[in-house]
């Protein structure tokens, strides 16, 4: 009868948060609507059965993350609407002075910068109407300089704690600073994205050859004419970055990067005075909320004994060598992130983690493997990143739309290319990634 | 309301619509149906569409662009020129004859339209009312 007692939740539990996630992968219900329905039926089964209290699911609600994403989308969408992002566009697009390979390294460049920084997706949503612009006036596809923006801002938000919503919760999780991303992560990942930029240039060049019909166009681009709001966007950027020199010393000053996030947005906030509507308006509540939702439904699984369970099935792992252990983790996060959103499997592989950890696994590393996998292998299909699916969904409106079997062709030798480096680069560095 | 109406059947190419609004110069094509009733429509903008695509709405505003350089010498696609006027139509908005003035001019102005379609009781097309034959015609018994 205990049995049956301790059984039940978990695969009560278990159901709901698959159930759940079925959802969320088949598109029947958007991602904020399938997380918070589970997060309700999570909480409900578990005051039925007793195993999930109401303070437990608030406990469980990560707000380091959540406080952290709300700092950085503020100061986002106070610097969208000042055009700042298509100034940058235009810049480069000046710069290549119409030479295709130019403008690849180039817009891919500024993407992969801002996207360190930045929410992948938001600066995808901005640099690609102007990409796009930039290739009609041009003349050329714009398929190769969209997806080489997609795939680099994935590959670059694996640099940084701020870059990508996975890092965010492996950094809460793990205790690792903004620092600890910059000496272990960013090293690796400025290969990785080099090995990405040159496999695209091969891929693409075919189109990167031919001659836009119209070089010259693009030299009367005016950057400063794209920029609406100079005053507004020159404080936000102070703000921000203020903001990424306070990430530096958040782990000495004993700040976290939430409280430093969210302190940038009030003082962004007071300094530039918005239309607080519109400003409201720029942030993804929904992403917000699905977040919510799902700490609450990992939290229930871990309240009814889940990951006790999984790690007690995992017994095994620590006869496998720890190096082996990292790479196998990898690969398959990589390979359900190239399916499925990157950040369910990310919530719900940290206390998988941490138990192992409990357990007496070194875990240090396997941290850096969940973040590797989780950020590139969004890259293999089109539906692996919310970048990918934005790039694509705006190429439909251009005269040579992103089709799937066109990603995977293109962007899937990306993915197992900078899948691939990043194995043999966490090998080599494994000593290190384990400090 | 002009009682002479250009208007153009469903199974016609838009290439077809395309060379009956350079004739005609007309603001609005209705598309007919067998018996004379309007079962789609085409905006002039429906067709320029084809040759400035949508993506010219993704960016705020195109200031900063002085030359559109080989957007300028796009052309429309045979594929897109080909294919049947109901392929691209929009769903027509239309007002009966017996509408008051008001309730046709808040239909053009809430749809963004100049000119309107008007049917008669059984549907079937009698006319076409412009924003500025509705716009006079609403001015015209202001008190002077």
């Amino acid at each position: 009868m205990r049995q049956v007692d301790m059984l039940l939740p978990i695969i009560l539990s278990t159901l709901i948060f698959l159930a759940s996630l079925a959802f969320i992968f088949t598109e029947r219900l958007h991602r904020m609507i399938a997380g918070l329905a589970g997060a309700a039926l999570m909480l409900a089964a578990g005051k039925l059965l007793g195993f999930y209290s109401e303070a437990q699911a608030v406990a469980a609600i990560d707000f380091n993350t959540l406080g952290l994403l709300l700092g950085m989308m503020i100061l986002v969408a106070l610097l969208e609407p000042t055009g700042f992002f298509q100034y940058l566009a235009v810049w480069a697009g000046r710069l290549s002075r119409g030479r295709q390979v130019r403008l690849m390294i180039l817009l891919g460049s500024v993407t992969t910068v801002l996207s360190m920084f930045l929410d992948n997706v938001t600066t995808v949503v901005l640099i690609a109407p102007a990409t796009i612009l930039i290739c009609e006036i041009l003349g050329v596809s714009s398929t190769p300089y969209l997806m080489a923006e997609a795939l680099l801002s994935d590959t670059g938000g694996v640099a940084t704690l701020v870059g990508d919503p996975p890092n965010v919760l492996i950094a809460s999780a793990s205790g690792f600073s903004f620092i600890d991303f910059l000496t272990h992560a960013l090293p690796i990942v400025a290969v990785i994205w080099v090995v990405a930029l040159v496999l695209l240039r091969y891929l693409f060049r075919r189109e990167l050859a031919e001659r836009p019909r119209s070089a010259r166009a693009v030299m009367k681009l005016n950057p400063a004419e794209a920029l609406d709001d100079p005053q507004t966007a020159r404080r936000a950027l102070i703000v921000l970055g203020v903001a990424i020199l306070l990430f530096f010393f958040h782990h000495t000053l004993h700040l976290s990067p939430s409280f430093v996030a969210l302190c940038a947005a009030a003082g962004a906030l007071v300094w530039i005075r918005p239309d607080v509507k519109r400003t409201l308006d720029g942030i993804q509540w929904s992403v917000l909320v699905f977040f919510g939702a799902l700490f609450v439904m990992v939290g229930g699984l871990e309240a009814a004994g889940v990951f006790t369970a999984i790690v007690g099935l995992l017994d095994g792992a620590a006869a496998v060598p720890p190096v082996l252990l990292g790479v196998i983790l990898m690969w398959v996060v990589a390979v359900l992130s190239a399916i499925v959103d990157n950040i369910p499997i990310t919530i719900a592989l940290i206390p998988v983690i941490q138990g192992l950890g409990a357990a007496g696994l070194e875990i240090r590393a396997l941290w850096w493997a969940l973040a590797f996998g989780a950020g590139f292998g969004g890259n293999g299909t089109i539906i692996g990143s919310t970048a990918n699916i934005i790039v694509a969904t705006l190429s439909e409106r251009t005269h040579a739309p992103i089709t799937a079997s066109l990603w995977s062709k293109r962007g899937l030798p990306v993915m197992l290319a900078t899948c691939l480096a990043a194995t043999v680069l966490y090998v080599l560095a494994y000593p290190f990634l384990s400090r | 309301m002009k009682r002479k109406v250009i208007s153009i059947s469903a199974d016609a190419t838009t290439a077809e619509a395309a060379a009956l609004y350079v004739k005609s110069h007309v603001g609005l094509l209705p598309i007919l149906d067998d018996s004379g009733r309007p079962i789609g429509m085409i905006q002039l903008s429906d067709l320029l569409n084809l040759e400035l695509p949508d993506f010219i709405r993704l960016v705020s505003d195109v200031d900063f662009v002085h030359d559109f350089g080989a957007v300028e010498t796009t052309r429309p696609t045979r594929e897109a020129l080909s294919q049947p006027v109901t392929a691209i139509m929009q769903p027509v908005v239309m007002v009966e004859e017996e509408s008051g003035l008001l309730r046709a001019y808040a239909l053009m102005l809430q749809r963004g339209l100049s000119d309107l379609p008007v049917v008669n009781a059984k549907g079937k097309l009698v006319g076409i009312v412009s924003r500025v034959d509705l716009g006079t015609a609403i001015l015209a018994v202001w008190p002077s």
